[in-house]
């Protein structure tokens, strides 16, 4: 494959937090993904995944249409889909995977789609921007690194992997076989020393952030209590951010901090970068530039380390 | 084949008496949770791992152990109408360990769907609903986030049926195929007048 321009396409799915709270993690995939070969092109006229918990938990045959519709988009443009949020992977992965293996949901999806003139074929696949980041099919470790012109040298960085992306690891189906591991990954950890920082292992790391399955909206002081709880164990390890792959997740550590502070009174002021933030840093791209200013909790103490 | 003398009317006899019967056992629910799940919580035998990787067992009365059993054993209204049901973050740790390889979360996923037919629904999720209707969007843009796009050099609105309302319409047909806009409305109506 040539090394020049971009070896791989992808209709990009952008779901509703990225764009619409962390525009920086948008401008940081394409930019960054550009820069490593992959080329992000927009997904015209996709709506919300639909939101797997509080959309899911309604209606799940309204869920499989509505995931659906945004999945034949991308059948129409002939090209696979990549996205950047655990929530929007496990509505447009897996019920592409359903709808891909059970012929009856297959054909109550279509018969409504019928009704806008469109029709599921099962023709593309489903990919997260971190996992194509890691698998050296599309770009891998060593390519990151490689990319790489601003390392984050001296910062100790924990990794939030949420749990849309990877679980439940029965179901999922990735190439790379370590990604199947939910007790306790490291893949997110390789990733983040090819950044030049120090990944950081904390206490009950795959620990859920709180905020879905719709109970950030149901009972916020229950979301809160979870995300507190990974809040206390990383304040242990002494880290100077935490990163995600999941605006959703990003959300509720961030503008949750925030939250924490009001109902139970603790202050952490830790910053909460996505991996698509964390690498245009690396890659050389300014705070500015990543709309960094945006987060609720500020990321100076972290940038002033590492710039 | 050859049984030993007397030997299935006291199997019968031990069976009879572990049958469960209760007047509020309804066996539909079961089937129901069972198809909509499309995962096997008949199988489950109560062993507590999913409770035991909950993240909201700790801070609350939520077990979804316990609705694991509601399910098998028919308990349609008790489960139903038990706030805890929208207590699962959804994080699938309970799946990811389950030895009996069944799905927890989807069994609490399929129990929220019929809770919903009954009108059994906290308003939150509804808004979700009503949001995706608005703009195809569940948390939709804004105008700082515009100013803020601006600046990154992103189009102010993303190119989703933000940029392309022309795509609005579709979504809504899909909706009200299933009449959900409208249930949503009328029970949010009933809740918030």
């Amino acid at each position: 494959m040539s090394e020049s321009g971009a070896n791989h396409k992808f209709a990009f799915y952008l779901g509703c937090i990225a764009p619409n709270r962390y525009p920086g993690v948008e401008s940081a995939s394409i930019k960054a993904m550009k820069k490593l070969g992959v080329e992000l092109v927009p997904l015209k006229g996709a709506s919300c995944c639909p939101a797997p918990g509080a959309f899911g938990s309604i209606d799940l045959a309204v869920f499989y249409a509505m995931a659906a519709r945004n999945l034949v988009l991308a059948e129409q443009m002939k090209m696979d889909i990549a996205l950047v949020c655990n929530g929007c992977y496990k509505s447009i992965w897996e019920v592409n995977h359903k709808l891909k293996h059970n012929k009856d949901l297959r054909d109550a999806v279509n018969e409504v789609l019928k009704e806008v003139d469109m029709e599921y074929k099962g023709t593309i696949n489903v990919y997260h921007t971190a996992e194509l980041l890691y698998n050296d099919k599309f770009i891998g470790v060593d390519k990151v690194r490689d990319s790489v012109t601003n390392p984050l040298t001296g910062a100790r960085i924990a990794v939030h992997y949420g749990c849309h992306l990877v679980k439940p690891h029965k179901d999922r189906e990735f190439e790379k076989e370590v990604m199947l591991n939910t007790e306790h990954p490291t893949w997110m950890e390789e990733l983040v020393s090819a950044l030049g920082a120090t990944p950081v292992e904390y206490r009950n790391k795959m620990q859920c952030c709180g905020a879905g399955g719709g109970v950030r909206g149901y009972d916020i002081v229950h979301a809160l209590d979870i995300t507190n709880e990974k809040l206390i164990n990383l304040q242990e390890e002494k880290v100077d951010a935490l990163t995600d792959i999941c605006p959703f997740c990003q959300l509720q550590f961030d503008r949750g901090q925030i939250e924490i502070q009001e109902k139970f009174g603790v202050t952490y002021n830790l910053p909460v970068l996505h991996f698509a933030e964390l690498l245009g840093l690396a890659q050389g791209m300014s705070p500015q530039d990543l709309g960094l200013d945006l987060h609720g909790i500020s990321c100076e103490p972290f940038l002033q380390k590492v710039l | 084949m050859a049984r030993i003398k007397g030997y299935p009317e006291a199997l019968e006899k031990k069976l009879h008496d572990q049958k469960f019967y209760a007047d509020d056992s309804n066996p539909e629910f079961t089937k129901s949770v069972k198809s909509i799940s499309r995962t096997i919580p008949h199988m489950c035998y109560q062993c507590g791992t999913c409770t035991g990787s909950c993240p909201s067992a700790p801070r609350s009365t939520y077990r979804i152990r316990k609705f694991m059993r509601r399910v098998v054993l028919g308990l349609e209204n008790e489960a139903l109408t038990d706030p805890d049901l929208w207590l699962c973050t959804t994080c699938y740790s309970c799946a990811d360990r389950c030895p009996r390889d069944i799905i927890p979360t989807d069994v609490i996923m399929s129990m929220r769907n019929l809770a919903f037919k009954r009108d059994i629904v906290p308003v939150n999720f509804l808004k979700t609903v009503t949001a995706i209707y608005a703009s195809g969007h569940g948390v939709p843009n804004n105008d700082v986030n515009r100013a803020a796009r601006e600046k990154l050099g992103l189009t102010r609105d993303p190119p989703t049926t933000h940029m392309y309302p022309e795509y609005m319409p579709g979504i809504r047909k899909i909706i009200d195929h299933y009449n959900l806009k409208a249930n949503a409305d009328r029970i949010i109506k009933e809740r918030e007048g």
